[in-house]
């Protein structure tokens, strides 16, 4: 069913759904596999997940209804305060400054990852065996850097003072460089992180797109190419329909990624300079456990996760719309 | 003692201080690192176990998240049975009930525990936790780049001191001080130095006094003296270790700790004969400047089930003894005034006891904690002014985070 | 069709300037790791470490209980991918091949649970396995990293096994095979590559995981290596050095796993992550 290795080119489709041939209509033919094993199989993973993920997410719903500070934590004290966590962080300012910011964020780094990450899988495609298994590497080790390695490295890149970033920007005749502080105002600290986020994010796209794109069959563009197409109509018309449902997916995927980005944003400078680079986990974070304000960090969580899903509400219905799609084929195809 | 305890075989008198009575518990330490130094752990843990009969399990803490860690320690059932608390923070703990009531040590074991000192230690009247040690800031000064610019002397005054990092700055190409733009504990003294107080109480509430003209006087100081430096204007001296820079040998002086000192020589040993110290001058010869005096409490768990042992252990620890060693090992200030006589042939404690008179501490207020949370509204504050910002201005801008954070709920 | 000079030297120019991007970092972290200090704190960089020492590595292992915080992350990560993968096989395998009445909600369940804030829910989960009187214990740990991995895994893995041929499946059954005979002769081979590279994501995620562990597991028999790593950032300052030898012995084990399970997670990743 994968979605490269089994579709032919895709004829006319439905926008953002996986190209798929119509089936009969979903019901029709619904195969009776036994009634309760497909529960069976499901029961740990829904077990586990409504224990472990479930019950703290309650958990946190109720904190973020109570006043929680450190004398309600230390003599175990349940102080309900209503709305009071919400009213509050809605009421703030500093709030919506850092949703909006949060937003954008998300915005730039997941655009700059999926067109970065695109254009170094098509060249992959392009490149000689010795070559592409050099780039590989690197992207293969950029993209298995564990996290806090990687912000460690990042610092030491950019450090002030015999940091490496600013030698060489001084050596190429930036002098103003020699003694930059990367993490003094608001932009180059988002720089900097940005550029850390595009570092370990890209290579999972272009590794990704770069396999995807060797299930495409030569003979199409050979065909293309008979057509009369020239390079930009053969990727549009035949690489581009390949690989959208990937896209689509990676899209989804990264979106999560950048904005729930946690150790990549405060690690760097901890949301600073004067709190310029906090972006909405950051913000619950050092309200909530910074400030030892826990029923007031756990509102912000709870309205970051709100936030979160109302940004991807597109994405899920495009997920279940290809759900369905996938319904009807697969029971067309055991028709 | 020993031998009559064991001999007397009493249950009453076992309870007291018997080696049998602790025999098999495990007493709990929960210290910041680089508080304990090695041959003082050393010997307080064998003077424990061979008066108590119990094992000292020494855990060392970070700094980073600490106060997220002690108050969930603090809320468990069995929490660190003694907990070294920053002193500036004490009286937030002290607040919550999660410290236990040492009144009966300060009697016996405290009467003589400096004033200044075991100030922090104390809320609503009641003794919370036991003063430890204080450490305070002194110049700490590269001699080769002083006598390539000429000086002779150490300053007297803060005038000598600007004088000669001036000569510095003119004479050699070394940076002449080493001032982050955020080293908000050296500012914190000087408006100790100006008698300035940074919250004022106002209709029962603790609010900003940031705004104070005398607060103005003091980062005016501080302004002066970052402007011998290259350092970043918002960061403060912990990135980059500021004993790291000085340690390339290319910096007159920087405003430090005495274990800054030892950092500095261990990435450059070849510094080590070129490192001096001397105490912060103030406005006149007589006085030198005011310090903020950083240190530590030790508090006992209100929810430790070994509070007896947890103060056989304070008794030891805070022991003339060992408080005096303690001194001597790592240089650091001792609770008692009589005991700083260990501070002897420690060039660098013995340019930091001078200002200890003087030294003062952050509002001892439950409230004061909140303000220091990152980002510290004090340091914004400080950077702005630096980068041009009035005092007005830039205490204006930050008030309000401030008054916030004070009028936070406990 | 022919390309110009031209054409042929830029790919490889650009791939050359994209190999340095991507690898310097990761080599500046080893060169780092194996300079002396003199070479560190420099005012010119040293680009190769002319004089290698291992004293940074030394520092960095002779920490304090290094070897049981070894210990802990490994068990921790291994059991928690292992623990994951099996029930998200279970899972997938349900997801993929069968119809049932709520399938799409259930997908839509793991995808949501996809996008939990772990780290905002610490004080939360903090106070459950408290009050579970479960603190200090690597039960509580292990169990929350498999859930955290769990959702991606199983979006991937339906991937994978929806992609292995029906008819393979069903001509086992026809050869009289029961359908967990077929699943386990005929599937579970094919399936291979990607629990491999499906695992890569649970490694990476257990292995790096931070925030819980440091409330969770204050005891420092009970902690992790990511623990260990930020006492270096901290403990050292600017040590960059023993910091950086830190961070690569923290980093080698998953680069030394990617670099051996690429090639199958490459070819597997695709489909699996393509269905996501």
């Amino acid at each position: 069913m994968s979605v490269q290795t089994r579709e032919a080119p895709p004829r006319k489709r439905r926008p953002a759904a996986a190209p798929r041939a119509a089936g009969p209509q979903p019901g029709e033919g619904r195969r009776a596999d036994k009634a309760t094993l497909p529960y069976l199989l499901l029961l740990p993973a829904l077990a586990l997940t409504a224990v472990f993920l479930g019950y703290p997410l309650v958990t946190n719903g109720m904190l973020s209804f109570q006043n929680l500070n450190m004398t309600q934590l230390i003599q175990h004290v349940t102080e309900w305060n209503g709305f009071a966590n919400y009213t509050d962080t809605l009421s703030n300012e500093e709030f919506w400054r850092v949703t909006l910011r949060s937003v954008i964020f998300t915005a730039v780094n997941v655009v700059v990852i999926i067109v970065v990450g695109t254009l170094i899988g098509l060249l992959l495609a392009r490149l000689g065996p010795r070559m592409r298994l050099l780039l590989s590497v690197a992207l293969v080790l950029a993209w298995a850097m564990p996290i806090i390695a990687a912000t460690t490295v990042y610092q030491w890149l950019f450090a002030q003072r015999f940091g490496v970033v600013n030698w060489v920007l001084a050596e190429l005749g930036f002098e103003s460089m020699a003694d930059y502080n990367w993490t003094g105002t608001q932009l180059s600290t988002f720089f900097v992180i940005s550029l850390l986020l595009v570092w370990t994010s890209v290579p999972f796209v272009a590794i990704n797109l770069y396999a995807a794109t060797t299930t495409i069959a030569k003979e199409l563009y050979e065909a293309a190419a008979l057509d009369g197409a020239g390079a930009w109509q053969s990727f549009k018309c035949v690489t581009l329909p390949f690989l959208k449902p990937f896209l689509l997916v990676a899209t989804f995927l990264e979106i999560i990624w950048i904005f729930k980005a946690f150790p990549h944003v405060f690690a760097i400078n901890e949301g600073g300079p004067n709190r310029l680079t906090e972006t909405l986990p950051v913000y619950a974070f050092v309200e909530g456990v910074g400030g030892q304000h826990y029923g007031t960090g756990a509102a912000i969580s709870v309205l970051t996760i709100l936030i979160l899903l109302a940004l991807m509400a597109y994405y899920l219905r495009i997920v279940l719309r290809q759900e369905d799609a996938d319904e009807t084929e697969n029971d067309g195809e055991m028709a | 003692m020993l031998v009559v305890n064991v001999a007397a075989c009493g249950s009453d008198d076992d309870k007291k201080d018997g080696p049998e009575s602790f025999k098999g518990q495990t007493l709990t330490l929960w210290a910041m690192d680089g508080s304990t130094p090695e041959q003082w752990t050393k010997d307080v843990k064998a003077a424990f176990e061979k008066k108590t009969g119990a094992k000292l399990k020494l855990e060392v803490q970070q700094w980073n998240g600490i106060q997220q860690k002690i108050t969930t320690a603090l809320s468990e059932s069995d929490p660190p049975d003694v907990i070294e608390v920053g002193n500036t923070q004490t009286p937030a703990y002290a607040a919550t009930g999660g410290l236990a009531d040492l009144s009966d040590l300060k009697k016996g074991l405290g009467k003589d525990w400096t004033p200044s000192l075991n100030k922090s230690a104390v809320y609503d009247g009641k003794q919370y936790a036991a003063p430890w040690f204080a450490v305070n800031r002194t110049v700490i000064y590269n001699k080769k780049i002083w006598a390539e610019a000429g000086i002779k002397g150490i300053p007297k005054t803060r005038q000598e001191f600007f004088d000669a990092l001036e000569k510095i700055e003119k004479k050699t190409d070394a940076e002449p001080i080493y001032m982050p733009g955020q080293n908000w504990y050296f500012l914190d003294g000087l408006i100790i130095g100006q008698d300035a107080d940074l919250v004022k109480k106002k209709g029962g509430k603790w609010v900003s006094n940031l705004a104070d003209p005398k607060v103005g006087k003091a980062m005016e100081i501080y302004k002066k003296y970052a402007s011998y430096s290259k350092a970043p204007k918002n960061k403060d001296e912990a990135t980059p270790q500021q004993a790291e820079v000085f340690a390339k040998g290319r910096t007159g002086a920087f405003i430090g700790l005495s274990w800054e000192a030892a950092t500095a020589i261990e990435a450059n040993k070849k510094l080590e004969k070129d490192i001096g110290y001397f105490t912060i001058p103030g406005e006149t010869a007589d006085k030198p400047e005011g310090v903020f005096l950083g240190g530590s409490n030790l508090a006992v768990a209100a929810g430790s089930e070994k509070q007896e042992l947890a103060k056989e252990f304070l008794k030891i620890a805070l022991s003339d003894k060992f408080e005096g060693a303690m001194a001597k090992e790592s240089g650091v200030i001792p609770n008692k005034t009589a005991l700083q006589s260990n501070l002897k042939g420690n060039p660098a404690a013995e340019a930091a006891a001078p200002a200890v008179e003087n030294g003062g501490l952050t509002p001892l207020i439950p409230e004061w904690g909140a303000v220091e949370n990152p980002p510290n509204p004090i340091k914004t504050y400080m950077t702005s002014v630096l980068n041009g910002k009035s005092h007005d201005t830039a205490a204006k801008a930050v008030e309000d985070e401030m008054n916030k954070r004070l009028a936070q709920k406990q | 069709m022919r390309r110009s000079l031209l054409g042929r030297i830029w790919p490889n120019a650009t791939a050359l300037v994209l190999f340095v991007g991507f690898a310097f970092p990761v080599y500046w972290m080893f060169n780092t790791a194996f300079k002396p200090n003199g070479q560190i704190i420099s005012e010119t960089p040293v680009w190769f470490p002319t004089s290698p020492t291992l004293d940074h590595f030394e520092t960095a292992v002779e920490a304090e209980n290094f070897w049981t915080l070894v210990r802990n992350s490994v068990t921790v990560t291994v059991l928690a991918v292992g623990f994951s993968l099996v029930v998200a096989l279970f899972a997938a395998f349900a997801l993929a091949r069968m119809r049932f009445r709520g399938r799409k909600g259930i997908v839509l369940t793991f995808m949501v649970a996809q996008m939990a804030p772990w780290e905002v829910m610490v004080i939360a989960i903090y106070m459950i396995v408290r009050d579970a009187d479960m603190l200090n214990s690597l039960v509580p740990l292990t169990l929350f990293y498999t859930v955290m991995v769990l959702p991606l895994t199983i979006i991937t893995l339906r991937g994978y096994v929806a992609a292995v041929p029906k008819d393979l499946e069903e001509s086992a059954m026809v050869d009289g095979c029961t359908r967990l005979q077929a699943f386990r002769r005929v599937i579970f081979p094919l399936l291979a590559p990607g629990l491999m590279a499906t695992s890569l994501f649970g490694f990476i995620t257990a292995w790096n995981e931070f925030p819980l562990v440091l409330i969770l597991n204050k005891d420092d028999q009970a902690q992790t290596l990511p623990l260990w790593l930020s006492k270096f950032q901290t403990a050292f300052g600017d040590d960059w050095g023993a910091t950086m030898a830190a961070a690569s012995l923290f980093a080698i084990p998953i680069l030394l796993l990617f670099l051996y399970l690429q090639r199958k997670a490459v070819a597997g990743l695709t489909s699996g992550a393509v269905k996501g």
